[in-house]
């Protein structure tokens, strides 16, 4: 999946322009990928369906909010495709939904932690360094798209465990790539 | 709580919100605690996460049930695209996160109107089938193709009509006229778009149905895939809802190129 939509001219800006053949490509493009990501967390296929035309619906809505400097078109996608997939699962809990991306374009930051100022080779180079058992977790979680609870039955590690080290294996990769990217302005700067 | 803890559960929090796991409470402590933490990236863990999800995902074909969604959205798109508006510019001078005092509510008139747009699904349709093919014809005749119907078999030899596609536009209609009435709770009929180029199977052009007071029916081109140089289109008769893969037990027509 790396680099999914990284070579060509990002779609996005055209869709934002309210250009429907743009949108029709961008579903061509990235509908396997949103299958993908929603297929993983929702097991009642209309609703997974459903949940899909909802994503594309929200890109076509959002897509003025991709910035190319800030991220890749796919994980600006991926982004939305998750939050979605998520709030359906959080609503079968009756928890109140998390998505909200009206904050994206509020930031003025000049790198983000997955943004093309870094290619996807060293981000995953910056990655690789983090321990083994986060590795694991993240596997769980980010590629078999396992629950905290699943993960928690596979693994035997305790439901209240397996959140506390996710949240702390992503807070100390984002200190990683945080300090690769002080080393690469310091380096730049001199 | 000193500000340094204060940050740190701050941080797990929003690494929490970023993974979807805040329970009630947990939400309404990230709510406060954000209004403090305002200069910290708002987004830096929601990008992290998608791209982890993304380098991790593989890619799976999309069942032709949600290809048909998606091509229905993408002519409901179509239609929306008068009604999109530039959104207004961001001001550089606005310094604070508006998200963060009123997430909670945000997020909820968010998840079910964004943008208080109505969602392309509920937008009425305000052109017919044959208006729409009269609109594509005006607009786009050379880059249309028109290849008429012949009748498969004498069950449906006063079949007639065309079929009309444009590749560019990925839009296509049939004008049928003699086509039997079908019962939608017994048989559907269905459309297939032969396209070697792209692959030996037919693609599905969607399911209709024909009713009894007819005469001559404009009927839109549902296709399930982008097809590109189409060299046959064939209406079958199938299973109500229609059929993945057609057995061809029964075809009704068919238009092809020379």
């Amino acid at each position: 999946m790396e680099g999914q939509g990284g070579s060509e001219a990002p779609l996005l800006p055209l869709v934002a322009k309210g250009d429907a053949r743009a949108m029709k490509r961008c579903i061509d493009q990235y509908a396997p990928l949103v299958w993908s990501i929603v297929n993983r967390r929702i097991n009642v296929q209309r609703d997974a369906e459903e949940t899909c035309q909802e994503i594309f619906t929200e890109i076509w809505q959002k897509a003025s909010k991709f910035n190319s400097s800030k991220s890749k078109e796919s994980t600006f996608i991926g982004l939305i495709a998750r939050r979605r997939s998520i709030d359906w699962l959080r609503k079968q809990n009756r928890l109140p939904p998390l998505a909200t991306l009206d904050h994206l374009d509020d930031h003025a930051s000049p790198q983000s932690l997955a943004g093309n100022a870094i290619d996807r080779g060293k981000l995953w180079e910056m990655l690789g360094k983090l321990p083994s058992k986060t590795l694991e977790l993240f596997s769980l979680h980010f590629e078999k798209g396992m629950t905290h609870e699943e993960i928690s039955g596979q693994t035997g590690i305790p439901l209240g465990t397996v959140k506390t080290q996710l949240r702390r294996g992503l807070i100390e990769a984002r200190k990683l790539l945080k300090d690769f990217w002080a080393e690469t302005d310091q380096e730049v700067a001199t | 709580m000193s500000k340094a803890d204060s940050y740190d559960t701050f941080l797990e929090l929003d690494a929490g919100r970023a993974l979807g796991d805040l329970s009630p409470d947990e939400l309404k402590e990230w709510e406060e605690l954000a209004a403090i933490h305002q200069d910290e990236d708002p987004t830096g863990f929601d990008f992290l996460v998608a791209e982890l999800e993304v380098h991790n995902a593989t890619t799976t074909s999309v069942p032709p049930s949600l290809s048909s969604l998606l091509s229905e959205t993408i002519h409901e798109f179509s239609n929306d695209k008068e009604e999109k508006k530039d959104p207004a510019p961001v001001s550089n001078n606005i310094s604070i996160f508006p998200w963060l005092g009123w997430a909670a509510a945000a997020c909820l008139l968010i998840f079910f109107n964004p943008f208080g747009q109505k969602p392309p699904k509920e937008i009425i349709q305000e052109l017919t089938a044959s208006e729409k093919l009269e609109t594509l014809l005006d607009e786009a005749p050379l880059a249309t193709q028109s290849l008429a119907f012949s009748p498969a078999s004498d069950l449906y030899k006063e079949v007639t009509g065309e079929v009309i596609w444009n590749d560019d536009r990925q839009e296509g209609y049939m004008k049928l006229s003699n086509l039997p009435a079908n019962d939608p709770n017994q048989n559907q009929y269905q459309l297939w778009i032969v396209d070697p180029e792209r692959d030996e199977l037919p693609v599905d052009g969607g399911v209709f149905d024909f009713p009894s007071e007819s005469d001559v029916a404009v009927i839109p081109i549902r296709n399930a895939l982008p097809v590109n140089k189409p060299v046959a289109f064939v209406i079958t008769l199938e299973q109500p809802g229609g059929v993945v893969r057609s057995k061809q037990e029964i075809v009704v027509a068919l238009a092809k190129t020379s």
